[in-house]
């Protein structure tokens, strides 16, 4: 099973939930639990567990090499890139790497075979284990701009083909090409936010993406919980959506988490809630599976 | 010789030129011997990158042998300095007035781009 955590916002607590979830379906299941780090450009749910990382694995993508020789200034491979990463001028081809989405169509179209290609490194996996509890991170190289090739090659090394195991990724903010590509193939999305105009706007903005691109059985954890939750709740009925979880605002819990501990270990309570949360997860999804079979 | 002035409107010879180059919304193509002109939709104008790129590209493939901008991006500069096509910098005004500027070289000739990359964006 792969449960995505999703927000929109940044700093609701996607990472908080994603870490003490796992740490408590580890303990249950051990082994074939997995916390997967997909907020590639600054990873750091490994704060929370301190995992010992035993395997790495370079990210590569392949840039295209024209041989001026071979080139014949056609300006086939010109048409082709759909990024403007290439161009013609003065009988010789250009090439702009910054702008290059390594597609290989280039490659692909010369009809004189003058272009090869050269892998370049644009991120390094590492996976490793935390107790029962296993886990992987992707990190995007500094000064590269595209974080999806580095989280589809970590989801690719860690996710078995039969998914057996728990798998909880936990994605970047936002609700653009990093949170698609995590989200993607996912059996559940959860969408973690706080009640505020900010939280509920981003909010919006995932569970949307959900819904036109996935429509993947999805619930909602309301983080800093309180007084204003009415803002989420409302918008969560709208949606059809469950409200599965609150965790309170509370300043020891905000100590807890500042000082990196698993709020788990401090507060009993919130386990046996977060035991729940997963057991009707585990419920939805099956809900979901008998649904899409009838 | 035929010279392309990025502009911010379709009005003919009283076309306000662009300050911008990769995502102006037109070019104009003038042949400077007969003043005949047409003006052309920038193909890069919604290019979601690499705008300098096609625009620059777009103005060779139109056979014009200079340009005529408010600004140029680093990669449009080096796109139209190895097609060898001569790129020269307007302070403002009509199509006219910086087509007459540029014929009387009151106009600087760009050596290096005069813009950061994506200045057009902002």
């Amino acid at each position: 099973m792969v449960i995505t955590i999703a927000s929109g916002k940044g700093g609701t607590g996607k990472t908080t939930i994603a870490a003490n979830l796992a740490y408590v379906i580890a303990e249950k299941h051990p082994q074939v639990t997995w916390l997967v780090d997909c907020d590639v450009e600054a990873p750091n749910a490994a704060i929370f567990l301190n995992p010992e990382l035993s395997a790495r694995k370079a990210v590569e993508r392949q840039l295209p090499v024209i041989n001026p020789y071979e080139c014949t200034a056609c300006g086939e491979c010109v048409r082709a890139c759909e990024y403007n990463a290439l161009a013609l001028a003065g009988g010789k081809v250009l090439f702009f790497k910054e702008l290059c989405h390594a597609c290989g169509s280039c490659t692909l179209i010369c009809p004189e075979d003058a272009i090869s290609e050269t892998a370049e490194q644009v991120g390094m996996l590492e996976q490793g284990r935390s107790g029962n509890l296993r886990f992987a991170q992707g990190t995007l190289e500094v000064g590269f701009s595209s974080p999806t090739p580095v989280i589809r090659s970590l989801k690719k090394w860690v996710l078995p083909e039969n998914r057996k195991g728990v798998f909880i990724l936990d994605s970047s903010p936002g609700a653009s090409c990093p949170v698609v590509e995590t989200l993607r193939g996912s059996d559940f999305a959860l969408f973690v936010t706080e009640p505020t105009p900010f939280g509920l706007h981003d909010l919006k903005v995932v569970v949307e993406l959900n819904r036109k691109e996935f429509q993947l059985p999805a619930g909602i954890v309301i983080n800093k919980s309180g007084e204003e939750d009415t803002l989420i709740e409302k918008h969560a009925q709208a949606q059809g959506l469950p409200v599965l979880m609150r965790i309170p605002l509370s300043r020891r819990l905000a100590e807890a988490y500042s000082s990196g501990k698993l709020l788990v270990k401090e507060e009993p309570a919130l386990k046996e809630k977060i035991t729940r949360l997963f057991k009707t997860i585990q419920g939805r999804t099956k809900e979901e599976a008998v649904w899409k079979r009838s | 010789m035929k010279i392309a002035i990025s502009l911010e409107e379709n009005k003919g010879l009283e076309s306000k030129a662009s300050t911008i180059f990769g995502r102006c919304p037109h070019f104009m193509l003038i042949e400077t011997d007969s003043m005949a002109f047409e003006i052309k939709e920038n193909p890069a104008r919604q290019a979601t990158g690499g705008a300098g790129i096609q625009a620059a590209q777009f103005i060779l493939d139109e056979g014009a042998q200079a340009v005529i901008s408010g600004n140029l991006g680093p990669k449009a500069f080096s796109v139209l300095s190895a097609g060898g096509i001569a790129a020269y910098q307007h302070n403002g005004g009509s199509a006219q007035e910086v087509l007459k500027a540029q014929q009387t070289d009151t106009l600087e000739c760009l050596i290096a781009p005069s813009a950061d990359a994506h200045s057009g964006n902002k």
